[in-house]
């Protein structure tokens, strides 16, 4: 392959990744900007809420207390050669406000709820469902799309939420009630630390930012993908990858800005 | 009614639903349409016919504005289709009724609200009328019966006429098949070549039925196109193409494997191929 050829390769990948980047932007206004939903525009989305944010809810705790709980054990074993181990409830509540409440529920998030997203619309283009709804006179953008993009949304900060309260109730089971920290300086510690606007603010903030991000990328690459059984799953795997990266890319540009 | 618009003459709107004029489109590099003119006639069922990928899909999509052509103007109830703004074009696509290959039933509705689904968001129908709709749609086809099953539970044909009934719950003005009678077994075909026409007659719908299956459909369009290489290779009723002078409209509709549409994909000489392989191996 001559120098010329990669040149034209490169310039193509980059045209391709500029498109995709516009024909993604133009979707978002499409959807949420597009002209008003149907009568049971509710109903759409509260369904939607259950698939995308109650079904995820099991993950969520799970993993949550999990962390938790070796957060605080962790943390516990460091601080004790010190000999300041109450401060572990400050610290599991710090580490999860700030970032793994945001960032671990926007990756399960997008292995749970985002593949499962890309995968449905994708599917649905494929047997053709978006292709008849257009032709019924129904935007399947309005429809199909924009209540799943909401639902995401509106779920996956509370998901966020979940997961730092379950978190640090883990961790208060471990430190208190196993490795014998003072339950009160468990909490106090905690509750002085902790300011609402730098922490609880902010990390509800990154989740917000995390939740666009993940739904906009999982809904667009089904939309978007090749309506073939590899087109499908090649948009999956995209949809946890991209979204992967960008929030952990987004963490750390957020975390610079904030603290 | 007398209509006129860029690059069209006048047409009188009344004989023709849907007239498309030198419509041009192209995938990629390769020509699809090339300056197409195709006039289907009002109250009529017309056949689109040609050999597998020549662009009938294509043509249906075109007309319900799925695509959009690169030139040429595309007349469906007087209005120019690629014209149409985004909103105006979901309104005029109430007037089309389209049946795809799949039937593209939403898996996640039962029947009956598969069926239901186009009253619920166009029509503020009450609850007891939109099931009496349903009903008479889901009985024109024949499946009243099974209106609670999902549509995982239905054979091909069965998702097939539902389809159909849900594509007619509007009660469209024109009617698009995308070929219907792919994989049908006899039975089920006899019923939808039956539907079509007695929808067609009994609604007073036009129709457009896409397919390369000649002998159902030659038996109940009034009009055919054959299309092929972008362009229409010949038109006129069912008796008139049969026997047409053309070779290429003749080995279409007897079937024939070889002739102008060649049965051997571009290849370089044979002889030489395999001598090539000898030497090789």
């Amino acid at each position: 392959m001559s120098a010329v050829d990669r040149l034209v390769l490169l310039g193509r990948a980059g045209l391709d990744t500029i498109t995709a980047l516009g024909r993604s932007g133009l979707f978002l206004v499409n959807v949420m900007f597009g002209r008003a939903s149907f009568g049971n525009g509710w109903a759409l989305l509260v369904k939607q809420l259950h698939s995308v944010g109650v079904l995820s809810l099991a993950i969520i705790v799970v993993s949550g207390l999990f962390i938790g709980m070796v957060l605080a054990l962790q943390g516990y074993n460091i601080l004790v050669g010190y000999g300041s181990e109450q401060a572990v409830g400050q610290m599991v509540a710090l580490t999860l406000l700030r970032e793994l409440g945001p960032v671990v529920t926007a990756l399960l998030f997008a292995g749970r709820a985002g593949s499962a997203l890309t995968a449905e619309i994708g599917l649905m283009k494929a047997t053709e469902q978006l292709s008849s709804m257009e032709m019924i006179g129904v935007d399947p953008l309005k429809y199909v799309i924009a209540p799943r993009l909401w639902a995401g949304f509106i779920s996956m900060p509370l998901l966020a939420m979940v997961f730092c309260v379950v978190g640090i109730w883990g961790g208060a089971m471990v430190a208190v009630d196993w490795l014998g920290v003072y339950s009160g300086s468990y909490w106090t510690n905690m509750q002085n630390s902790v300011q609402f606007v730098d922490d609880v603010l902010n990390g509800l903030i990154k989740a917000v930012v995390f939740a666009f991000v993940v739904t906009w990328i999982a809904v667009f690459q089904g939309y978007d993908c090749e309506p073939t059984s590899e087109g499908i799953s090649r948009a999956t795997t995209r949809t946890v990858v991209y979204a992967s990266l960008a929030v952990l890319g987004l963490d750390f540009i957020l975390t610079a800005l904030m603290f | 009614m007398i209509r006129k618009g860029p690059n069209s003459t006048m047409t009188d709107v009344s004989d023709y639903i849907v007239d498309l004029q030198g419509v041009t489109f192209r995938r990629g590099q390769r020509v699809i349409f090339d300056g197409v003119d195709i006039r289907i006639p009002r109250g009529k069922v017309t056949g689109i016919m040609g050999p597998s990928g020549c662009g009938k899909t294509t043509l249906l999509r075109l007309i319900g504005a799925q695509l959009r052509p690169e030139s040429g103007s595309i007349w469906v109830n007087g209005r120019n289709i690629p014209e149409l703004g985004r909103e105006q074009l979901f309104a005029a696509r109430q007037d089309m009724g389209m049946l795809f290959q799949s039937g593209a039933l939403f898996t996640d509705l039962s029947v009956f609200e598969n069926v239901a689904f186009p009253l619920r968001v166009h029509t503020e129908l009450p609850e007891d009328m939109i099931r009496d709709i349903v009903l008479l749609k889901l009985q024109a086809v024949g499946l009243r019966g099974a209106r609670d099953l999902m549509p995982d539970e239905l054979s091909g044909g069965m998702k097939r006429r539902v389809a159909l009934a849900r594509a007619i719950a509007l009660d469209p003005q024109l009617m698009m098949y995308d070929e219907p009678f792919v994989g049908q077994d006899p039975i089920s075909m006899g019923v939808l070549v039956r539907l079509i026409r007695l929808l067609n007659d009994a609604l007073g719908l036009s129709s457009i039925v896409v397919s390369h299956d000649l002998a159902e459909t030659a038996s109940i369009a009034d009009y055919l196109y054959v299309v092929g290489d972008g362009q229409v290779l010949g038109q006129g009723t069912p008796d008139e193409l049969m026997n047409s002078d053309n070779p290429r409209i003749r080995q279409f509709m007897q079937g024939e494997p070889d002739g102008p549409v060649p049965f051997h994909f571009p290849a370089r000489d044979y002889l030489q191929d395999l001598i090539q392989a000898e030497k090789d191996a």
